[in-house]
């Protein structure tokens, strides 16, 4: 009698600290279809026509720097330079970390500061931007419809649209809504392997969702809630860009405020924070943890940013967990050959 | 004229309902909800940490600023129309508010 009873203990036990026994881990796994605007709904044509765009470095002022120049699918699509911000035109330095395109798809609002509310709505400003790729729509929209294979294909992919401002966005942001996860390490744990990630990571997940607080921001299957925080990288008053969305609108909240990015493959878009000013996940993780670089002195610093008080093995152990967001490179065959 | 539609805006804010509005789970519940001109939303707030409800609709602008987990802040309704309600720290909240 006593030995049944250990046994079903025992297997109640084994039940309850599984994955999926008494925790909802559906909301950690990647819905399999993104959201997409009924103008541009996705298609093979409109992919694969944005992909060529993506990578086509003829969309740029010097015929140089192509999107994935600095958000490259071999850096965790962004582009990992060793300055700590993203260096674009001629090796001009644009003023924040390049963010990841990585499941942008899921994303209410893109860019760092968040002013472009749709993925055709971004994907037009780097290519504008002087410090990114320098290239005025009015000239490159005559310099693709000088190109014979990108007339049909616009053609095929928006019939009687030709190559238009709007077309060429819509193109681009239909490829970058296939930049997305893939299966991780933790979605096997989610899914119930429980051996899928080790007991560190197990401890970093439960520290994680806990006592360090990393949830009330990098929430979701997305590890990023979309909320903008001032996590006090910065102390006194803010100029420029630093304002983040403050430079949006002047609302009071949004004084030194930034998107919360994803940690989904997490350890391969260093450096980190919107200013590239981290080299490691640990010390980004200590920074978080602490309460920001600047405890005091910080205006407008989100309230979730508080000392949790985590040792250095608690510490270790998030890294651990946020190790095991990052699943193999997306299968992406990065064109060769360009229309012409 | 001027001085009617105050007064009745006023006399409306003495008698129009209260709605409220709990901020739990980074959501607002409930997320849609239909008023009178007059009426008021309380945002209550239960999540552990701050939100800040905003609206740029032109006729009922407004911003409530930095609100701290567990206490309520009241707006009112000033014109009729359809329009979105966002936390400007959480933009996936969304609350659409029906003012007739």
């Amino acid at each position: 009698m006593i030995k049944k009873l250990t046994i079903a203990t025992l297997v109640l036990a084994t039940f309850f600290t599984s994955v999926g026994a008494n925790e909802d881990m559906s909301q950690w796994l990647r819905p399999q279809t993104a959201p997409q605007p009924a103008n541009n709904k996705l298609t093979p044509e409109r992919i694969e026509l944005g992909k060529l765009l993506y990578f086509d470095t003829r969309l740029s002022k010097n015929d140089k720097i192509s999107c994935a120049t600095c958000h490259s699918p071999s850096h965790g699509w962004t582009d990992e330079v060793p300055a700590a911000k993203a260096v674009g035109f001629e090796g001009r330095v644009g003023p924040r970390n390049s963010p990841v395109v990585l499941n942008s798809a899921y994303q209410r609002h893109q860019f760092w500061d968040g002013r472009a509310k749709s993925l055709e709505e971004q994907a037009l400003g780097p290519i504008e931007a002087d410090v990114e790729m320098n290239m005025p729509l009015k000239e490159l929209i005559p310099k693709l419809n000088k190109i014979k294979g990108y007339r049909e294909l616009f053609e095929k992919a928006y019939p009687g649209e030709g190559i238009t401002k709007d077309s060429l966005a819509k193109a681009i942001a239909s490829f970058e809504r296939t930049v997305v996860s893939t299966e991780s390490p933790f979605d096997k744990y989610a899914k119930g392997d429980k051996n899928a990630i080790n007991t560190k990571a197990k401890k970093g997940f439960e520290l994680f969702k806990g006592k360090a607080h990393c949830i009330d921001c990098h929430d979701g299957f997305n590890f990023s809630d979309g909320s903008f925080q001032n996590i006090g990288l910065n102390k006194g008053e803010l100029k420029g860009k630093e304002l983040g969305r403050y430079n949006v609108k002047k609302r009071a909240a949004w004084y030194g405020v930034f998107k919360t990015p994803t940690l989904r493959d997490v350890t391969k878009s260093a450096p980190y924070f919107h200013d590239g000013s981290v080299k490691t996940l640990k010390e980004a993780t200590v920074i978080c943890s602490q309460g920001g670089r600047y405890q005091d002195g910080v205006k407008n610093k989100s309230d979730v940013m508080v000392d949790r008080h985590l040792s250095d093995d608690e510490v270790d152990a998030i890294v651990e967990f946020m190790k095991a967001l990052t699943g193999p490179d997306l299968d992406i065959k990065v064109p060769k050959n360009f229309p012409q | 004229m001027k001085k009617i539609a105050l007064a009745t805006l006023l006399v409306a804010s003495l008698f129009g309902a209260d709605h409220v509005i709990n901020q739990k789970g980074k959501t607002f519940i409930p997320h849609e909800v239909t008023v009178k001109v007059g009426d008021t939303l309380t945002f209550l707030n239960s999540d552990p940490f701050a939100h800040n409800t905003y609206t740029d609709d032109e006729a009922n602008e407004f911003d409530i600023g930095m609100q701290a987990s567990g206490t309520k802040k009241t707006v009112t309704i000033k014109a009729p129309g359809q329009f979105s309600v966002e936390c400007a720290i959480h933009p996936n909240m969304l609350l659409e508010v029906t003012a007739k």
